[in-house]
């Protein structure tokens, strides 16, 4: 395909340096189409234009959202885990978040292929140091009460979740970043956001990806299972605490057409049942299911799987400050006796990516592809077991909840490290015991000296470096304080520009291979098994479901 | 005694709410607004006072009246213990029945050793294979029993033979056993050789004398089995999907939600004393020994 030069100069003209310079990493080659897209709907250049610039830099065009082939009027049943509390402020169970955005939207929408687009927001901008960011609201958009949203709604919105008094969830991310009283309207349709510090990746924290973002009326009470008042595409119809609730399409929606006449989500305590009713023709979508959970329906010819490429993983941590794990070539010499192959292959069938022990995954455009991968190499975890003098090995436990697979994984490295003289004796606690208090002190998730802990999917790895590897983490269960670490964690966060976030991400990647304070050995895929006919199901990794294009085919 | 155990357990009511990943602080805040965090007797107390005052408070995690939820849960139980009675019952009783009649023979063998199979097989073993053969499989049964909004009593029943099933296999060696031991006593007994002896006909002397006398104890058995079927049902209520009252205490007790776990447990505990005074009733009125003796 031609180069339109004209065009593309037209087209450029009107960006800031920062857009121009991702253009230049994407016509020099240096970004692919994928991060292109990506970073660019960050910096929030629209799908239409990222397109216009792709073709006129003679790059082909970008894929779009078809809804061909779904027939309208259809009842789609979802199974789903019984929700807990229905408050956005307060959101915290996965099914409360699916349930909550069924009525519910956010400013923009972190979409299965991991590009932002616009939702209640059309477009926004950095300052130039990140700083300041300026959203432009959607026009005529209606709350189900009837209201139009305006920017005292978002803003609202914003300044509830970061009063400190909120005890929401999304304080976790705006907890040192977004003050109450630091999102300012400009007017009925323009906010900005004034950060206490710069983030490059900012739309992240404002978008599905913080799913308390969800933006309510400015008069909301926290009376949210009464009202259900949101601008989504659904409405509520019935809702019973324990069974399940239903929706059905909102008429004075700004958006698209919404498909189904009906969706009803069936509440389940447990996975399996929820297995037996998808086989059982008595619901066509389970949310969510771990790949051991969906082994039974990989093969069965009347579901399909929807798998969505995650950040999402399982870590094993070791404690930097206490032994045996205080010296770093043990906590390598353990990372070196996985295989992540084999990992992938058979205890996740195939549904995750290797994993090169950061949370960069390879999923994020950030990440620096020629940083080495670690391998499995017990020859060499022999040789760093003997520098540490440890070459006749020791005893160690490892605690960890009993999730997913991860009592399985720990089962093949107890295996694995017993191959470099490590006697690791396994504990496994239910996830309410292992968590404890989730404080130093009175958790054993972040008081001992190996465990294992899942951690969700995020757009960015932001909350994985703050919270969990920073000195100054809440979550720090490696004890991990290396001060070139947190320097470099800061420049990654506060960095606009695409290039100069993989720099530094090259440079905190090649830093834990060498420090290793925990394994990162792969990144799952978010499955969702659905029934053949059903289609335009859309899921994201964030355990989300939109519903609006779905039908029978 | 509840409201001690359950402070033992790990976790809090905040960190239900708000998920593993939220920060320390908004869990400590929330726990604090919620008043979790008050000293135990306090509570415990603040609760109790409530509760004779007629009012089961709000639930710590949904904020809202205990009271509807708990008898709605109630509400639900009661249908699945009574279609679950309404099965095993005749079939325990007519199995112990027939069994007793023919003991010692293969047909007695054959329902003894079965009904004893049935009732160590766990509840979810025996639900997952009723799931799979007559849901997934024949079609003949919905596999979860939440039968849609609206739906008849009988197409309610419909929904809840499923579940039922399980409990059946549970209660049936159970029910039976006593069934064919009450029997087998009575048919000894030297009221109905006498009654054979005067010349009624055997169908007769089983219907009149042996079945009111052998089935005593199965009724006592069968009345204090509906205090199992009332709160102790966890497993079938999470397997077919089923909003009763064992299921709401267990996920209370997880939670933390005090409120809510006190109030089913009062609930549970008082229809399991009251079913046990109505088979002590029940014993009198088909008993005349038992009445007799009360009166002296």
């Amino acid at each position: 395909m031609p180069r339109n030069s004209d065009l593309l100069s037209s087209l450029r003209s009107r960006l800031t340096p920062l857009e121009n310079h991702l253009i230049d990493g994407y016509v020099d080659g240096r970004v692919n189409r994928r991060e292109f897209l990506r970073h660019g709907s960050v910096l929030g250049l629209s799908l239409p234009l990222l397109g216009r610039l792709s073709l006129a830099a003679g790059l082909g065009a970008v894929p779009t959202m078809a809804r061909a082939g779904v027939q309208p009027g259809a009842t789609i049943r979802v199974g789903c885990a019984t929700p807990v509390s229905m408050d956005p402020v307060r959101l915290g169970s996965p099914g409360g978040v699916l349930l909550v955005m069924q009525v519910g939207e956010f400013l923009c929408i972190n979409e299965p292929d991991r590009v932002l687009s616009p939702c209640l927001a059309t477009s926004w901008k950095p300052n130039q140091d990140g700083t300041v960011w300026t959203f432009v609201l959607r026009k005529g958009v209606k709350f189900h009460s009837g209201g139009e949203m305006k920017a005292d709604d978002v803003v609202a919105t914003f300044d509830r979740l970061a009063d400190p008094n909120s005890a929401s969830p999304a304080l976790s991310a705006f907890r040192g970043i977004l003050q109450k009283g630091a999102t300012r309207k400009l007017d009925d349709y323009t906010i900005e956001f004034h950060l206490d510090s710069p983030i490059g990746n900012f739309p992240y924290l404002v978008s599905s990806d913080n799913y308390n973002t969800v933006i309510l009326p400015a008069s909301y009470a926290g009376d949210f299972e009464t009202t259900w008042d949101g601008t989504g595409p659904f409405k509520i119809e019935k809702f019973d605490r324990r069974r399940g609730a239903s929706f059905v399409p909102f008429e004075d929606y700004w958006g698209p057409k919404t498909l189904p006449a009906r969706t009803e989500f069936v509440f389940y305590d447990d996975i399996q049942p929820q297995i037996l009713a998808l086989q059982g023709g008595q619901i066509d979508v389970i949310n969510t299911a771990s790949a051991l959970d969906s082994v039974a329906l990989m093969n069965d010819p009347a579901i399909d799987i929807l798998a969505i490429k995650s950040s999402g993983h399982m870590s094993i941590h070791m404690r930097c400050d206490i032994e045996p794990f205080n010296d770093p070539r043990i906590r390598r010499a353990v990372a070196l006796c996985i295989d992540r192959e084999k990992l992938v292959k058979g205890l996740m069938k195939g549904q995750a990516i290797i994993g090169n022990d950061s949370p960069f995954a390879p999923i994020y455009p950030s990440t620096d592809p020629t940083v080495p991968q670690r391998m499995r190499d017990v020859a060499q975890a022999k040789e760093l077991m003997k520098a540490a003098g440890m070459e006749k090995g020791f005893q160690a436990k490892i605690t960890l909840p009993k999730q997913s697979e991860l009592p399985a994984y720990a089962q093949l490295v107890q295996a694995w490290v017993k191959e470099i003289g490590i006697d690791l004796q396994l504990q496994v606690l239910d996830w309410k015991s292992y968590a404890g208090d989730a404080k130093y002190g009175s958790s054993p998730w972040l008081d001992v000296p190996m465990g294992m802990m899942t951690w969700g999917n995020r757009g960015v790895p932001n909350v994985y470096l703050a919270s969990s590897l920073m000195s100054t983490g809440t979550w720090n269960s490696a004890h991990f304080k290396n001060e070139q670490f947190d320097t470099l964690t800061k420049g990654y966060i506060a960095a606009l520009d695409l290039e100069a976030q993989r720099a530094t991400a090259g440079k905190i990647q090649r830093l834990m291979l060498e420090e290793t304070p925990g394994v990162y050995a792969y990144f799952w895929s978010y499955l969702s098994p659905v029934k053949k006919g059903v289609v335009g199901v859309k899921p994201n990794a964030m355990g989300q479901l939109f519903l609006q294009g779905a039908g029978k085919a | 005694m509840v409201f001690l155990g359950s402070q033992v357990l790990p976790g809090s009511v905040a960190l239900s709410i708000l998920g593993p990943e939220a920060d320390p602080r908004s869990v400590e805040l929330l726990n604090h607004q919620l008043g979790v965090d008050r000293p135990l007797l306090v509570q415990w107390f603040g609760w109790i006072w409530h509760f004779l005052h007629g009012d089961m408070g709000l639930s710590y995690v949904h904020q809202a009246p205990v009271s509807p939820m708990v008898m709605q849960a109630l509400g639900y139980s009661l249908k699945l213990a009574a279609v679950a009675l309404l099965l095993v019952v005749p079939l325990g009783i007519v199995g112990g029945v027939v069994a007793a009649l023919k003991v010692n023979r293969p047909l007695d063998r054959i329902i003894s050793l079965g009904g004893l199979s049935a009732t160590v097989l766990p509840e979810f073993v025996s639900g997952i294979i009723l799931i799979l053969v007559l849901g997934i499989w024949l079609h003949w049964l919905p596999i979860s029993a939440a039968w849609p909004n609206g739906a008849d009593p009988l197409t309610q029943i419909y929904y809840l033979v499923l579940p039922s099933l399980p409990l059946v296999l549970v209660l049936f060696g159970y029910i039976s056993r006593m069934a064919r031991a009450g029997m087998i006593e009575a048919v000894e007994s030297d009221y109905t050789r006498t009654a054979v002896l005067k010349g009624l006909t055997w169908g007769q002397v089983v219907w009149r004398h042996v079945l009111r006398n052998a089935l005593l104890p199965t009724v006592t058995v069968v009345v204090t089995q509906a205090g199992y079927l009332m709160g102790g049902l966890v497993v079938i209520e999470t397997l077919f999907r089923y909003p009763g009252i064992g299921s709401l205490i267990f996920t209370a007790a997880t939670q933390k939600d005090f409120p809510i776990l006190e109030s089913g447990v009062f609930v549970v505990g008082t229809i399991f004393t009251m079913t046990t005074f109505l088979a002590d009733l029940s014993y009198s009125v088909l008993n005349p020994r038992i009445r007799m003796g009360t009166g002296q």
